[in-house]
Order: structure tokens, then sequence, then C-alpha cells
């Protein structure tokens, strides 16, 4: 258990005595966090959000100035976790606090739901890194720094959730498997009115082997006229086995007819099988 | 969660590279075998299929979706050709076998390199599939109306 001491011996080399609670930890901990961006945390509390963005971003800041930033890297998996110890290592002015247990969570929600409560846990725990940590040892304790403080954890579950990490980041994947199937739920039509994911996941399924289907009975059906039909006017404008010459000309000669049929209204019944076969011609 | 750096589903997937592939591919088939050789229909109704699902991995980046790299890795291998992707990211294998529910065991059957990846990663790369599928098929029946004589 580690508290976030690390803030706290810079506050105080800088100035020691002319910060209160509210300004150490006034930042809003929900939105910038949660899209996955660095949330760099201003002791004076005068940055704005983007500029603390920027200069997490730019890390070189001088830690003689007041404002130290303060890293709160969320992310995701491994990979997040790499990118903030390669970050570690190289920006070694800038004191961050990698809270790698936050990376655990996910729900934008929760995190506004806990945001203050973060706040007073964290601030209570502010007096005792001060007290432990001097002004000078800031080498040492930002070798603490990649060790993840653990005590983030228990703001960050809801009321009655279970706590500990393995719950979190199975909560935190849970979340995002049905965000992206979500995002599969509206591409395929009419699947947003159907509830429960084991009935979404048989119409992606059932849809996909539709398509799938079609595939295979287009391309008999392309089949047939690629070897068969030699009569067509089409088939003597198209240029066999020479790939350098086919233009984009094939096609819109191709999309040209389509468009003649369509309006002649003369189709074959067998052509007429596929759904909406009103292709958006882009010629 | 989205990570902002890759948004989901904000390609488009190419209708022009898809059809010229295509056709290329279909000419080419036409040059091989003749209307009149004695191939089998059934064998190149598979050609045509594979040529097609070839043109769509091709067509959606090539190397850069996971199902397009398995399509395209399935399709050398039937070929036996040795084809050298680019290794870009290393799939991440869950070891929670037991614990999958059967639904997502049947959309991995379905989504080609479906088998090794996160589900959250397997939803992702679905929708970019079934993106890719109803361009095919729009294509195809295109191609199916304007090549048909008439």
């Amino acid at each position: 258990m580690d508290p976030p001491l690390v803030n706290d011996s810079s506050f105080s080399a800088a100035n020691p005595s002319s910060y209160t609670l509210s300004e150490i930890w006034p930042f809003p901990v929900n939105d910038a966090v949660r899209s996955g961006l660095r949330l760099a945390v201003n002791s004076g509390g005068a940055f704005s959000r983007s500029e603390l963005v920027e200069h997490s971003g730019n890390k070189d800041i001088s830690p003689a100035e007041e404002s130290t930033v303060t890293d709160l890297t969320a992310g995701w998996g491994g990979r997040k976790t790499r990118d903030l110890n390669s970050e570690d290592d190289s920006s070694k002015m800038v004191s961050s606090s990698s809270s790698g247990n936050e990376l655990k969570e996910s729900g934008g929600k929760k995190r506004k739901i806990c945001g203050s409560e973060s706040g007073n846990g964290d601030g209570s725990m502010r007096p005792e890194g001060e007290t432990s940590s001097g002004g000078g040892s800031k080498a040492t304790e930002q070798k603490n720094k990649p060790e993840p403080p653990k005590d983030y954890i228990h703001v960050r579950a809801r009321r009655g959730q279970a706590t500990d990490r393995h719950s979190l980041a199975e909560r935190a994947r849970r979340e995002k498997i049905s965000e992206k199937m979500t995002a599969l739920q509206d591409i395929i039509p009419g699947c947003n009115k159907i509830i429960g994911k084991a009935l979404v996941l048989d119409e992606i399924i059932n849809y996909i082997q539709s398509l799938q289907r079609q595939v295979e009975f287009l391309s008999m059906k392309l089949e047939v006229v690629n070897s068969g039909a030699s009569t067509g006017p089409t088939i003597g404008g198209f240029p066999s086995g020479d790939l350098g010459i086919l233009p984009i000309d094939v096609h819109r000669t191709i999309y040209e007819q389509q468009e003649a049929n369509e309006s002649r209204g003369s189709h074959p019944e067998w052509l007429h099988m596929q759904v909406d076969g009103n292709f958006n011609r882009t010629t | 969660m989205a990570s902002p750096d890759k948004p989901i589903n904000t390609d488009v997937p190419e209708k022009n590279a898809f059809a010229l592939h295509f056709l290329q591919t279909l000419s080419n088939l036409r040059t091989q075998n003749p209307f009149n050789s004695p191939n089998k229909t059934n064998d190149r109704v598979t050609k045509i299929k594979k040529a097609a699902y070839v043109s769509m991995a091709r067509a959606a980046g090539g190397t850069n979706r996971l199902w397009s790299r398995a399509l395209l890795r399935r399709a050398a291998k039937e070929d036996n050709k040795i084809v050298r992707l680019r290794k870009k990211r290393v799939t991440w294998q869950r070891r929670r076998r037991n614990q999958r529910a059967p639904e997502v065991e049947r959309l991995r059957k379905l989504v080609p390199g479906g088998g090794g990846m996160e589900t959250s990663k397997l939803m992702e790369e679905t929708a970019h599939y079934i993106k890719c599928l109803c361009m095919q098929v729009k294509v195809m029946q295109c191609l199916v109306d304007g090549l048909s004589p008439k």
C-alpha cells in the first residue's frame, strides 16, 4: 500500500504552505480519465484541463515550477501499462503517480459517482505523505511510482460490488464487450429491439451466415455469367487476362448498365433474389 | 470502451478496390478455364467464391484487420503458397475456455481468425467483417446484374 506520496513531496518543495485539500484535488476525475487520456493534475489549479493534458504530453516541465504535474494514466491492458512504464522511464522530471489499479476501472459512470469520494479519500491520505516525505527525497519516491497504490480500488466500485482486482478487471472486460456489442447491434438491421445477449448473438450469427450464403449464391451466378455467357455486351469489353488495362470504366459501364436495368425494370426474376440490391454507385 | 485512437467501424469498406480486384481475378479465371473446359462447375464456383473473399480481404486493408489477415492466410495455405504477412500485433489469447458462452463460440467459428481473439476484439472484428460482407454482396449483385446477358 503506497499512498501517493509523490505529489506531496514536490508540492511541499515548491511551496509548502500554500495549498489546501481542495486545491490539491479539485480536478474532475471523470472525463479525461474515462477517455483514456492522461489526466494531468495541477497542484495550483491554475491550468485548465486541456492545458494539463498538453503539459503531460510535453514532459519537460521543470519541477522547480510551482505546478507539478501528476500523471494519472488510465489504461486498459498490458499495453497501456507498458506505455506507462516507458513514460515513467523517460520522464523523471514529472512526478507522476501511476495508479495501476485504476486501469481496471472502466465506467465513466462509476467514476462520476465516486469522484467526490475519491477526492476525499485521497485527500485524507495526503497529510501522511507530506509528513513522511521531505522535499529532497524526490528521486527515491519516483522509484516507487510504478507500483500502483492499491487503495484506489475501493472507491471505484459501486456499492455492493466486489472490490478485488480480479472482479474489477472482469467487470471492465464485460463492459468493454457490451459496448462493442452495442456497436455491432447498430450495424445489423432490426437488431436494436432484441433484448438479451444470447439472442443478439444469435441474430448476429444468422446475419453473417445469411451473408455468406448470399456470397455463395452470387458466386454461383457469377460462375454462370463468367463461364457461359459470351454474348453479353459487357463481356466483349471485358479485358481478359491483361491486368494493366482494367480501368474504372469497366465498372462504370457495369453501373450504368445496372442503372439502365433498373430504369427498364425488366429483370429476370432470379436476379431479384437478394435483399436490397440498391448499390450506391460511386462513379 | 473504444480507445480514442482506434474508433470502431469508421473505415468504410472499399467498394472500388474490391470490385477491381474481383474483376481481375474473374478475368484471370476466365482465361485459365474457358467455359468449354472440362472443369467441373463446383470447382469454378469454389474458385469464384474464394476469389470474392480474397478480394474482400484485400480491399479491407489487407493486413490491418485480423479477419482479413486470417482470410488471406487461409487462402494462401490452400494455394500452397507461402505468403508472408507482416507481423503486426500479437493476439492476446485468454485462457478462459471453460467459461465461454456457446454463442460466442459459434461466432468465433464464423469470423475468420476468430479463434484466438479476445471477446471484445472479436466483436470489433465482427462488426467490420459484417460491413465488408454487406459491401461484397452488393458489389457482387451489381456485377451479376451488369454482366448477365439480357
